[in-house]
């Protein structure tokens, strides 16, 4: 018996698609079973951390209000009133650098911030030969008007 | 005088024949290959040894005991075989062997084992229409599986006539495999494929290792109890290995065990190889189908690896998929060469044992089939 009528014989198609099968379902169960073997392992060897981390997904917690940066003078005013103060310890003509690194030495956050916003406001004015100089006359019309409400002149008005 | 006639009649000389002469030289060319070229020497050198004894005309070797005279050396070494003894034994010098870490990092790999299978049962087909009885198919076919003691014992249990002939097709092809593999890569895969390197494997701790082979006797033993006398070995080898408190029985199954089945064996499948069961044309057609079980082998597992290459956006290079078959490591050298040939910076020697020591397993789970359903 040869050819076709032996294959339909003895079922050959079935088998060998049984056994094609058979050889990949075995070996795909092994390697699921195999590929969480180590998260099986990290949690029988540390279960406190696994733990932890199940509560957390079941429970998360709120994240944290971040806490507020140093001061931040939203209002130009107060801006002008802080930096009038340093410039006069520095001396002028003035580096911007310097400026910015003595601001920050003292703990205003967001210097460069500030700076520009002077610089916008010209409160800060440059000499033309890379340094700068405070603008007192500006400064002194501007804290002569008195504060403005809090926060609600910046720069962009 | 009588005597001395009756000595002369008793020589091989006056008792040669064509085709012992015949066997004889393939047994002295096997020799060849396996001293001079080095193509699987551990094992072709006692198989041609054994080829060459059983050969010699008017040879005791194999003879049945008869009238009270015992039988000769190689049919008492033979029931090893017979019994299925030798075949799980040298797996679990096998699995004392092998690191698993490749494969236990990157368990996927097993899948391009299971796939480089498919060669094995579409031989399957081919060996029936041939003519071959199913249990004669069985026994072929898994030569494409590429794993000599797999073969062995399938072809013990189910046709030993045919041993001799699959045992030296499968041992013969599996040192051939730098030559047979390449071009059926190259074919199937482009540069740019070839060129993907992968990234690097985790590190797999001692626990993981000890309880993978547990893992996959309980597995695969609950599937398949046919697949147990192979399969069962493999792991307990590994577990010697890897648990690290039998040092000595692990040393022992790697090499002094090993080497006395691998003797054994050797000799006994040689032995098998009588001109009466070899010089046929069944070995001419098992020696031509278990090439092409061979080289379907490899051409699915490549298939299948660029299966996953494409699932996988790209991290998997297909040339480990030719590793599947089990010619460990034989095959995962060749898919380094091969990957190397276009990227030198390219090392997927460790990435294709994976794959490689999959295929052992997947080839002993074919045999497992075959053993419970025939």
């Amino acid at each position: 018996m040869k050819g076709l009528e032996a294959i339909s014989h003895y079922h050959g198609v079935s088998l060998a698609v049984l056994g094609v099968t058979v050889v990949f379902i075995a070996l795909v169960v092994l390697a699921v079973i195999i590929s969480r073997l180590h998260v099986v392992l990290g949690v029988w060897e540390n279960p406190k951390a696994w733990l932890d981390r199940v509560r957390l997904w079941v429970f998360p917690e709120k994240p944290e209000k971040p806490e507020p940066p140093g001061p931040y003078f939203d209002d130009i005013h107060e801006s002008a009133r802080q930096l009038n103060l340093l410039i006069h310890a520095i001396g002028e003509p003035f580096s911007l650098p310097a400026l910015i690194e003595k601001a920050e030495k003292i703990g205003i956050s967001h210097a460069h911030s500030v700076v520009s916003h002077l610089i916008v406001s010209h409160l800060i004015v440059p000499d033309q030969k890379g340094y700068f100089y405070w603008n007192q006359k500006e400064c002194d019309r501007l804290l002569g008007k008195g504060r403005g409400k809090k926060g609600v002149e910046t720069i962009n008005g | 005088m009588d005597k001395f006639f009756y000595f002369i009649n008793q020589t091989g000389f006056a008792n040669i024949e064509l085709s012992g002469l015949a066997m004889m030289a393939i047994g002295l060319f096997l020799l060849y290959l396996g001293i001079a070229k080095k193509y699987e020497p551990l094992l072709l050198v006692p198989i041609s040894f054994g080829i060459l004894l059983v050969n010699f005309p008017l040879s005791p070797m194999m003879a049945q005991p008869e009238n009270g005279q015992p039988g000769g050396l190689l049919h008492y070494l033979y029931l090893g075989i017979e019994l299925g003894i030798y075949p799980p034994l040298i797996f679990m010098g096998i699995g004392a062997l092998t690191d698993f870490s490749p494969l236990i990092s990157n368990p996927k790999t097993l899948l391009l084992g299971a796939a480089a299978q498919a060669g094995i049962f579409a031989t399957f087909l081919a060996m029936l229409a041939l003519g071959f009885t199913d249990l004669e198919a069985a026994a072929i076919s898994i030569i494409g599986g590429a794993d000599g003691p797999t073969a062995i014992y399938l072809s013990s249990q189910m046709a030993p006539h045919l041993l001799g002939a699959i045992s030296v097709a499968a041992y013969s092809y599996m040192a051939l495999v730098p030559m047979i593999q390449p071009p059926i890569m190259r074919l199937l895969t482009t540069k740019k494929e070839r060129m993907i390197e992968m990234q690097e494997l985790r590190e797999t701790s001692k626990r993981e290792r000890i309880l993978f082979p547990i893992i996959v006797i309980l597995v695969t033993g609950l599937f398949l109890p046919t697949a147990l006398p192979l399969l069962g070995m493999l792991m307990l080898g590994n577990l010697f290995r890897e648990c690290g408190v039998t040092d000595r029985l692990s040393k022992a199954a790697q090499n002094e065990l090993n080497n006395i089945i691998v003797i054994f064996l050797g000799l006994t499948v040689g032995a098998k190889c009588s001109a009466h069961y070899f010089l046929t044309v069944e070995t001419i057609q098992i020696l031509i189908f278990g090439l092409v079980a061979f080289g379907i082998g490899t051409a699915t597992g490549v298939l299948m690896g660029k299966l996953m290459c494409m699932a996988t956006g790209g991290k998997v290079n297909p040339l480990i998929g030719a590793a599947g078959v089990s010619a460990v490591p034989m095959s995962a050298r060749v898919c380094q060469t091969v990957g190397q040939e276009d990227n030198p910076s390219n090392f997927l020697l460790m990435f294709a044992m994976g794959p490689n020591v999959g295929g052992v397993i997947g080839s002993a789970v074919a045999a497992g089939i075959f053993l419970a359903v025939l």
